[in-house]
């Protein structure tokens, strides 16, 4: 091996590390872009202040609030109706003025899911490391950054000293060679959760993933979003792609980009990429090819299959592991689930398209081709949140939001919503949901809710089928989109 | 409230204790502590619906018990400190589990909230519901009161050891600064 061959993400960490304590670590890691939102970092904020300290760069931080903002048209002002959520919010718009954060606040065009308006703002750069106290940090490693989720003690110790202490992790290789079958029907969404279900939820764990194959370079911006988006769903620490040209142009222009930007895209190029003599800690390689739309059955996201099989048998899921088997058992009774029933005879009462894995413009538009002249089941009540306003913006721009209104969905303002059920978007006990976000845990959407993960496509069919379907045999129309 | 959210683990000594078991993997912090919560700011009241997503007497079987006993990649998902302060806030003292998401682990020790305490299968399977045992850091051991067994916990590397140690990473960190200074004065 090359002496000096080395993966992306260790040229991300190498060039970040201010120390390293002793010769196995942790290292305090210098932190390029702090994002901050309203729900884990209160306490991080009055840490500051009971210390007497100042936010070491506040240039470097931005805030949002998303996780708990109504998006119910109408209903995004102040006082909000749950009073400890407009406490949350207070708190962090009192909390950005005092130490001089930049907020985008509930009622400005920037809002939106903080790992939407990160990259589409331009304050997500290739290989800058990135923190926010939100476990789906590892969205922003598609433009290949180092970007990762921290508690609320981390948060306060980024705001304080911009580092973090950690463990160096391992490189891990996902390799998805050769293409996808059906390039509209099965979906990064699809990817992904293939790539969950065959490694395990703590498949990656104490590595970061670089996505690499033809299939990761064929995909959007946005598509490669949703594939490290849920890294953290395969236990690791981080996932990230190579940035290439579409990862420059995409950055092009946008508000906050910096005005050097072309000279360091030239600094990029040369070196922001795994050397062809590096060596991975571990390895997975995918076909493409064999993945079909993918829907999840249980109560974690590994917990899937494809949309052609059946709910499957928990001794056979379990294959002679014990604890598997169990956890099959009692995710189905949860979900209320017969083993054997085929995925596409389960009748869904919600669609949810909606959460940083899946709200972005790309997917709106996929999702409306299932749904134009079409109208949602009886009996299914269907919602869009955009993951920002800019996204909402631009989909209405297009009449996305018309298609939607018209097939009998809500249209609604951008946040996380019924991704993890903080606001008043929530299920019922029992209600079962499509939907396009990342966690399918029990309770995620509200408790005794049931939800399903899929991509916004089929999330969008189910809605106008009232059970899931197999897109790829559906008959789409791209009309005006 | 920010500063002392819990530092009720800074010391190494062994802690003796009821069991609360749930014998399963990927134990998440959505039912850890269901999303719904995040919004409580008073840690007494946000403890009152830990684990309320698994169990919902788990608050009342807390008073009883010190420790959560659970299976593999214990604490996935959301990167929620709420989770360990939670749990710690209803008398949890350390998790024994067969191992542990990431960013649970670190959320527990940054803020000193319990002990993530690295078991193995023998020690998952010997442990039941309501068993009495005794984790004993400094000795690399958990002990089963209730049976007699004893059972090798996996040790924390040095530095984590440490920021346990020092009560949290802030605390750590301030006792290495105040160190080197010292050094300093000593050298000049």
């Amino acid at each position: 091996m090359a002496q000096n061959a080395s993966t992306l993400f260790e040229k991300i960490w190498d060039s970040h590390e201010v120390l390293r304590n002793g010769a196995d670590g942790p290292s305090l890691l210098y932190v390029d872009r702090h994002m901050v939102h309203e729900v884990t970092s209160p306490q991080a904020f009055e840490g500051l202040r009971a210390n007497s300290r100042k936010v070491r760069r506040p240039g470097l931080t931005v805030a949002t609030m998303d996780h708990n903002v109504p998006t119910t048209p109408g209903e995004r002002r102040l006082p909000m109706a749950d009073q400890t959520s407009d406490l949350q919010v207070r708190t962090l718009e009192e909390n950005c003025r005092e130490f001089g954060i930049r907020l985008f606040g509930m009622g400005s065009p920037d809002q939106g899911i903080v790992h939407v308006i990160g990259p589409q703002l331009g304050i997500t750069l290739p290989g800058a490391t990135i923190v926010c106290g939100d476990s789906h940090t590892s969205t922003h490693g598609a433009f290949g950054a180092l970007a990762f989720g921290i508690g609320t003690s981390d948060v306060e110790h980024v705001l304080a000293s911009q580092t973090v202490w950690m463990q160096k992790p391992k490189s891990l290789e996902i390799m998805i060679r050769g293409r996808m079958s059906g390039p509209r029907a099965v979906t990064a969404k699809d990817v992904i959760l293939y790539v969950i279900r065959k490694i395990g939820t703590d498949g990656g764990a104490g590595h970061v993933a670089e996505y690499r194959g033809e299939a990761v370079s064929d995909m959007s911006m946005e598509q490669r979003m949703t594939i490290c988006n849920m890294s953290i769903e395969a236990g690791a620490r981080a996932g990230l792609v190579a940035p290439d040209e579409k990862t420059f142009e995409y950055l092009r222009g946008r508000t906050y980009t910096p005005e050097n930007y072309e000279e360091m895209v030239n600094v990029w190029e040369k070196t922001l990429r795994t050397d062809s003599k590096a060596s991975f800690a571990k390895r997975y390689e995918i076909d493409a090819g064999r993945i079909a739309p993918q829907v999840s059955w249980g109560t974690n996201p590994g917990m899937t299959c494809d949309v052609t099989e059946a709910v499957p048998d928990p001794a056979e899921y379990g294959d002679g592991d014990k604890s598997r088997e169990d956890s099959a058992r009692k995710a189905l009774q949860y979900m209320g689930l017969e083993p054997g029933t085929p995925m596409t005879e389960i009748p869904l009462d919600r669609v949810f398209i909606g959460s940083c894995t899946n709200a972005r413009l790309e997917d709106l538009i996929e999702a409306s081709r299932a749904v134009r002249g079409r109208k949602i089941a009886r009996g299914v009540s269907a919602m869009v949140v955009p993951g920002s306003q800019a996204v909402k913006r631009s989909a209405e721009e297009m009449g996305l939001d018309v298609i939607f209104k018209d097939a009998g969905f809500e249209w609604r303002e951008s946040g996380c919503s019924m991704c993890l059920g903080m606001n008043p978007d929530i299920l019922m006990p029992g209600e079962r949901c499509a939907s396009t976000s990342n966690r399918n845990f029990e309770g995620r959407q509200g408790a005794g809710g049931r939800t399903h993960l899929a991509s916004p496509v089929m999330a969008a069919a189910a809605a106008v089928n009232g059970h899931f379907v197999d897109v790829r045999e559906m008959d789409m129309q791209d009309g005006a989109v | 409230m920010g500063g002392e959210r819990n530092r009720n683990v800074s010391d190494n000594n062994a802690v003796t204790g009821g069991v609360i078991k749930y014998a399963r993997d990927n134990i998440d912090t959505d039912v850890i502590i269901p999303g719904q919560y995040l919004k409580i700011h008073d840690y007494a009241e946000l403890a009152t619906h830990a684990m309320e997503g698994l169990d919902g007497d788990f608050h009342s079987k807390a008073k009883n018990a010190s420790f959560i006993v659970a299976g593999r990649n214990f604490g996935c998902g959301s990167s929620r400190e709420h989770a360990p302060i939670a749990l710690a806030h209803s008398g949890i003292k350390a998790v024994a589990a067969l191992s542990f998401a990431r960013i649970f682990y670190r959320n527990a020790v940054d803020g000193a909230f319990l002990l993530p305490i690295e078991i193995g299968e023998d020690a998952y399977e010997g442990t039941g519901e309501g068993d009495v045992v005794t984790i004993d850091v400094k000795a690399g051991q958990m002990r089963n009161e209730t049976t007699g067994r004893r059972y090798e916990i996996k040790p924390f590397s040095e530095i984590i050891g440490k920021i346990i140690e020092a009560g949290g990473l802030f605390r750590y960190g301030m006792q290495q600064k105040q160190q080197k200074q010292q050094q300093q004065q000593q050298g000049s």
